[in-house]
Parts: C-alpha cells; sequence; structure tokens
C-alpha cells in the first residue's frame, strides 16, 4: 500500500502552540472571550500528550487490521479520483457522527471518551484533551468498512486526520457565531460549545465531526441558545486534577458497577452513562425529560446510595 | 516507534510546559468568589435540582459547602475555579473526621476522592441525628 507519510495531526501541531498562545495572550489582552486555569490547561495538554503516545503504541494493530481489510476488499477506489475523495470525506464524517454518537450513549465506549469532556473549560487547550484508551473500546471497528469497500488505508488515515485538525478550532470561546450558511452546513464553536455543555438541554447533542448536518438528519441537532449561557464540563464534574485518575476514573468506576452487580453487569457496562439497575442514576435522558417537564419540578430526584455517574 | 518520535515527544512537553507557564502567567482563569449562602444555595438548586434542602454549613474561606438533604449530605467543593459536587449518606459525612477545623469528607468516587471543607465545628450538636 502507499505509506502514509501525510499526517495532518503532526503538520498541525505548530499551529495548535500557536494558536493557543494566542488565544491566551489576546485573553489576556482583554480582546478575545476565553478563560484558562493552570492545572486545568495542564492536565489537558497532558492528556494530549499522552494520548499521542498511546496513538503510536496501539497504532499497529489499527493499521494491520485495516490493512488485512483492505485486502479483501470489494472495489478498486483510486486515491487518485475526485469523485473517491469526496465519497471518502462524507462517509468518513459520517462514520465520525456514529462512532461519536455511541461513545455518549453507550457506557463502555463513554469510559474512554469521557477524558474529552471532564475540562469545565472551553478553550483551544481543550481540544486536545484527548483519551488514552480509545484503541481498547474498538470503535476503531467502525471504519474497517470503509477499507472493506475499497478505500485504500491511506486515505482514510489522511480523513481521519484532516477531520481531527478541523475539530481543533471549534473549541473556543472567541468566536460567537459564523456566517449563516456556514452554521447551517458546518460543525461550528458554537454547535461544538453545546456538545461540551452540561446544561439538560444541551446533553447528548451535536455529535458532529465536520458536517452538522448529520445531527440535523438524525435528530441530535441543537443550537446555542442565547438565553441559556453554556456550562462546561460533565453531569458530575471531576473533583481532582491527578492524570491517573482523570485518564482512568470511568473505567475504574464501570468496573466497579459490574463487580458490585454481576447480574446487572451488562446493563453497567452497555448500557447508558448514569444506567443503574436500582433506578439510583440519572442517565442523560433522565435529566432531560426532568429539565423540560414542570411536573416532575417538584420531585426529589432519585435516592442514590452510591455517588452518581457522569453522563455529558 | 524511532528516534525522531522520541525527538518529537520531548519538542511536544517542551512545548506543553511553555503553554502551562503561559496561562500561569496571564491570569485568565474564572473569577471565583467565596461561597455565601445564598451562593451556596443557588448552586445545589442547580447541581441537585427539586431537593429539599434542610440544611447548609457553607465553609468559613467559601471553598464549599454543605448541605443536609434528608439522609442524604449534598458536598460542593471547589476545584481549580469551578466547583464539582456530590452526595454521600448524611451518617457517612456525621462520622467524617474533623481535625484543626476541617471536615475531610470522603466521597467514595474516583474521579471525586475527597471534598476538604473548613468549619468553626463538626457535627452540628441539633442535627447529628
Ligand atoms: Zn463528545
Ligand atoms: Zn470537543
Amino acid at each position: 500500500m502507499t505509506r502514509v507519510h501525510i499526517d495532518p495531526v503532526t503538520l498541525a501541531t505548530p499551529l495548535f502552540i500557536l494558536t493557543i498562545i494566542l488565544e491566551i495572550v489576546f485573553a489576556r489582552l482583554g480582546k478575545a472571550k476565553a478563560s484558562y486555569e493552570t492545572k486545568d490547561t495542564a492536565v489537558s495538554l497532558a492528556m494530549g500528550l499522552g494520548s499521542t503516545v498511546a496513538g503510536v503504541l496501539t497504532g499497529g494493530v489499527i493499521v494491520a487490521a485495516t490493512l488485512w481489510v483492505w485486502q479483501h476488499r470489494l472495489f478498486d477506489i483510486p486515491m487518485t479520483a475526485a469523485w473517491a475523495w469526496v465519497a471518502i470525506f462524507l462517509l468518513e464524517d459520517m462514520t465520525y457522527y456514529w462512532f461519536h454518537r455511541i461513545s455518549h450513549e453507550r457506557r463502555f465506549w463513554w469510559v474512554s471518551h469521557v477524558n474529552h469532556h471532564s475540562s469545565q473549560h472551553y478553550n483551544l487547550s481543550t481540544a486536545l484533551r484527548q483519551t488514552w484508551t480509545g484503541a481498547f473500546n474498538g470503535s476503531w471497528l467502525l471504519w474497517l468498512p470503509l477499507a472493506w469497500l475499497g478505500f485504500p488505508p491511506a486515505m482514510i488515515a489522511l480523513q481521519k486526520g484532516v477531520s481531527l485538525v478541523y475539530q481543533y478550532w471549534i473549541h473556543t470561546e472567541a468566536v460567537g457565531r459564523m456566517p449563516r450558511w456556514f452554521e447551517a452546513v458546518f460543525n461550528t464553536p458554537s454547535h461544538h460549545r453545546v456538545h461540551h455543555a452540561r446544561n439538560p438541554v444541551y446533553l447528548d447533542r451535536n455529535y458532529a465531526g465536520i458536517l452538522i448536518v448529520w445531527d440535523r438528519m438524525f435528530g441530535t441537532f441543537q443550537p446555542e441558545l442565547d438565553e441559556e449561557p453554556c456550562r462546561y464540563g460533565l453531569v458530575k464534574n471531576l473533583a481532582t486534577f491527578n492524570i491517573v485518575r482523570v485518564a482512568f476514573h470511568e473505567w475504574i468506576a464501570m468496573a466497579g458497577d459490574a463487580l458490585r452487580h454481576p447480574r446487572h453487569a451488562l446493563g453497567y457496562v452497555f448500557g447508558p452513562p448514569g444506567w443503574s439497575h436500582d433506578g439510583s442514576r440519572e442517565t442523560s435522558a433522565m435529566l432531560k425529560a426532568r429539565a423540560t417537564s414542570p411536573a416532575a419540578a417538584g420531585a426529589t430526584g432519585p435516592q442514590p446510595a452510591a455517588p452518581q455517574e457522569s453522563p455529558a | 516507534m524511532n528516534a525522531g518520535f522520541f525527538v518529537q515527544l520531548g519538542a511536544s512537553a517542551a512545548a506543553v510546559g511553555a503553554l502551562v507557564a503561559l496561562a500561569a502567567w496571564a491570569k485568565i482563569a474564572r473569577p471565583v468568589s467565596p461561597l455565601d449562602e445564598h451562593k451556596a444555595r443557588e448552586m445545589l438548586a442547580e447541581e441537585f435540582p427539586g431537593r429539599r434542602i434542610d440544611a447548609v454549613w457553607v465553609a468559613s474561606d467559601g471553598a464549599g459547602a454543605l448541605a443536609r438533604s434528608g439522609g442524604l449530605a449534598l458536598v460542593l467543593c471547589r476545584v481549580g475555579d469551578g466547583f464539582a459536587a456530590r452526595q454521600i449518606p448524611w451518617a457517612q459525612a456525621i462520622a467524617a473526621s474533623f481535625r484543626d477545623g476541617r471536615l475531610r469528607l470522603n466521597l467514595a468516587d474516583v474521579a471525586a476522592p475527597t471534598a476538604v471543607i473548613a468549619l468553626p465545628a463538626w457535627p452540628p450538636k441539633d442535627l447529628a441525628a
């Protein structure tokens, strides 16, 4: 196969560094809306650095599997054809949407993705706050059908990198709204702020990578509302900056729940985050329902015996 | 992994250090004023919607608060320039260690191991039941 010589993420790293410097300096001068807390920034950037190491350690298996599938492909898709790039752009972006959606809706995938959401801040450093354990959840399997169709692995890897780099710049409060036509088609700072917010109305919305049209198509779109400012982070925010706890807390919590309640292990592993066998915790759907139904406002909520889960 | 990778990793780690130093220098965290009872109650209502609050104790440094809600203790604790909230059984809050004006609450959560709340006295005499 064609060796991957271009890694968009590596190429973009100097740009990441420069733009974070600019965001901090402009915020300091009062010229841009941004807030950075020192320990939070350190954790976000360390998670980003750690995720590149984890990517190198686990990348071999994923590349080998993708290659193997591609060798058994249905069609020969040429990297030189313009239509092939249009097709991979759309198919990869839709794959990302479903990967991202399952990462929020099922705890087994949430245990890794939670890392990206555990900051109470929303700035460019938050974009680099990436999981260390994503490869272990097997979500990379979702991209194998593209190789099976016949897209060369290098092409898939390149498009995945382009998507990751695109999603970097939208992690900012410095940009309000883009032009209307742009907000209609593309994922933007405004749409992704909603995705990172813990306000019930914003939970489990805007899963898009590059195109927001998937959320509009599949019913998960929520515009940012001026009367509902985004509060960022998890439903139950972290109370620690210890990087080991930050990286693994939800894995440990999930394993603990499954071991304590073996008869309900499947629910605790594959149910939505916040699911519990005795109704003592709340899922995003329950939180949303409670927030929108005034009748439930007087209710006392669940009677938890154990600490709550953290769906976001 | 080759030498190039380690060079890149080293450079990235240095960049991380520089960016964290820059963020510290800029002092652009969110301004957090200490909690008072009014703010604590507001935050409790947001974090535990619909829960009845029987009593609130606000930390003397404003960096946290503890509320009783029936059989539960609702805990707010400062994390950086934000707050985190958890709930534990009231009996555990009553039994928590209190030394030198600091109440150490075991929150029994990997993501929120302990909360330390500065209080003049603990447990409260009238609510210790
Ligand atoms: Zn997400
Ligand atoms: Zn994000």
